[in-house]
């Protein structure tokens, strides 16, 4: 390709793209806007630019401008500090900073290290930096391309099962996953759908008044959005899962709740893209797919870690790699699975394994359990550290509406002790009335 | 506290700990080895005692690393201010 590709928006087409409140965005504007900033960096000869925004507007006039005017974008947080996101503007060199406004920054001319890639014919090929949603210390900056990420969103299948979807964006919408599910709704004539407050209510406000179909988001996400959405009030065709494991309670709950959707949870990494999807209902993915690439993807386990070959892996990092890259193009994750029967279960991070005087003990397999008991609508599993054992299980419960604590306490622990081993019953038990949710959507 | 409280709070979280898993109740008293088998009660019960201390008498004995007990009366006297 000689020309770096844009997004999908033709002029007049007045479709609307973006929805936030009673308001939208059309293609046709976005494309207009879009325009106007390509034109700003051709002119000014920008090659830097930062978008720092919660806007899907912005961040897509972003993403589509500066593939169009073959400029680097960085897609920043905007939780990050203010002083980081100077940081990283200065370390990048960015001259221009899109937002609300879009702000020129005086900088030094880019060294000829930190030129533009080029592509096969030598047209430079504009580059997209993401970063990782760590909570803590500098965030990790991965390398993208537009084209790369539509690559990635078409292989998803989303796009070609839900044309013209109305899709709620529940993540981020500078991360991974917000990217990905805006990408998908541009490539198919979708709406992106923006809750007015990000809270399980300002979500299902949203989802009820743009008549969302297509909804993707974390296991974490959904208890939530369950917890807030009665029965029948939205008619789903599209549920995905990410960014955590899943366990089979929840999908439970989902297909209980909206029978006729179809159900994806996804496994993806910020390294490796997506890297597969599973559809059948069943929590961890089948364990032939150990044997043979699956979805383009090869999969394998060694000392019960996850490790995935794909052709969609990510470039580089620009900082540190979070996953090492081993020999063979395999990227090793930190994810601990079993095979049960015909199953891989994925257990959790290794990274979070409590270690209960020597028993290792997996959160998510205990919250799988919390969540599979009844009345129980949210876990949190975590280590308490102590004396004797070093640790000891911990677990915050959320109930459903109408029980009563002391009693679902009892009843709750009982059963854990009777099909737990003892090294995982949770020792300390509170039952609370929500459960701390990062800005990533995963349980903090 | 004192280190007769401290030995009475010990006595009922042991009661619920044997209790929740269906043994009988025990009556110990400062000499009682805590995982001598008289009791029925094992590490992670202990582990759990031990927390549960913490959170009754506010204080951590352990913070600066394990001290070694055996019996009521000598895990009650880590507590005793």
């Amino acid at each position: 390709m000689t020309s770096a590709p844009g997004l999908p928006l033709e002029a007049g087409d007045g479709a609307a793209l973006v929805a936030r409140g009673a308001a939208v965005v059309s293609r046709e504007e976005l494309r207009r806007r879009s325009d106007e900033l390509a034109e700003r960096l051709r002119q000014e000869g920008i090659g830097r630019v930062m978008v720092v925004s919660d806007d899907p507007v912005d961040v897509l006039r972003a993403i589509d401008a500066c593939a169009r005017a073959g400029a680097d974008l960085w897609v920043a947080h905007t939780n990050l500090p203010g002083a980081m996101v100077e940081e990283l503007s200065r370390e990048f060199r960015v001259q221009l900073q899109i937002g609300a406004q879009d702000e020129a920054r005086s900088v030094a001319a880019p060294t000829a290290d930190t030129e533009p890639a080029t592509d096969g014919d030598g047209a430079p090929q504009a580059r997209i930096f993401m970063m990782t949603s760590g909570t803590t210390g500098r965030p990790k900056v991965a390398t993208h391309t537009l084209g790369s990420l539509l690559a990635k969103v078409r292989t998803s299948a989303s796009v070609s099962a839900n044309r013209e979807g109305r899709w709620l964006l529940t993540y981020q919408p500078t991360g991974f996953a917000g990217v990905q599910v805006m990408l998908t709704a541009a490539l198919s004539h979708g709406l992106i759908v923006v809750p007015e407050e990000r809270s399980p209510q300002g979500f299902f406000e949203a989802a009820r008044r743009w008549e969302v179909a297509q909804i993707s988001g974390t296991p974490t996400f959904w208890r939530s959005f369950l917890m807030a959405t009665p029965p029948g009030a939205l008619e789903l065709r599209q549920i995905t899962l990410g960014g955590e494991a899943v366990d089979q309670a929840t999908l439970d709950r989902l297909k209980e709740r909206f029978p006729t959707a179809r159900i994806t949870h996804i496994y993806a990494s910020t390294e490796a893209g997506v890297v597969f999807a599973v559809h059948d209902g069943l929590e961890g993915f089948p364990k032939s797919w150990l044997e043979q690439p699956v979805q383009g993807v090869e999969l394998r386990l060694r000392d019960d870690l996850l490790q995935i070959k794909t052709p969609n892996a990510m470039q580089g990092y620009l900082t540190e790699a979070a996953q090492p890259l081993l020999e063979g193009g395999w990227v090793a994750t930190a994810d601990r699975c079993e095979i049960v029967g015909d199953r891989v279960r994925i257990l959790g991070r290794q990274d979070s394994t409590i270690n209960v005087g020597g028993s290792k003990v997996y959160p998510l397999a205990i919250e799988g359990f919390l969540l599979g008991l009844p009345g129980v609508v949210e876990a949190k599993v975590y280590a308490v550290p102590n004396p004797i054992s070093g640790a000891l299980v911990g677990a915050d419960v959320v109930l459903a509406p109408g029980s009563e604590p002391s009693e679902a306490k009892k009843a709750i622990l009982a059963r854990c002790r009777a099909e737990l081993a003892t090294y995982q019953v949770p020792r300390v038990f509170r039952v609370v009335d929500a459960i701390q949710v990062g800005t990533s959507g995963k349980k903090g | 506290m004192e280190k007769q409280e401290i030995l009475s709070a010990i006595q009922k979280l042991v009661a619920d700990i044997l209790e929740q898993k269906g043994l009988d109740v025990v009556t110990l008293d400062a000499s009682t080895e805590l995982l001598g088998g008289e009791l029925g009660i094992d590490s992670l019960d202990l582990a759990t005692l031990v927390r549960e201390l913490e959170e009754t008498t506010g204080r951590d004995p352990f913070s600066e690393g394990f001290i070694e007990f055996r019996t009521a009366g000598e895990l009650a006297d880590l507590y005793v201010r």
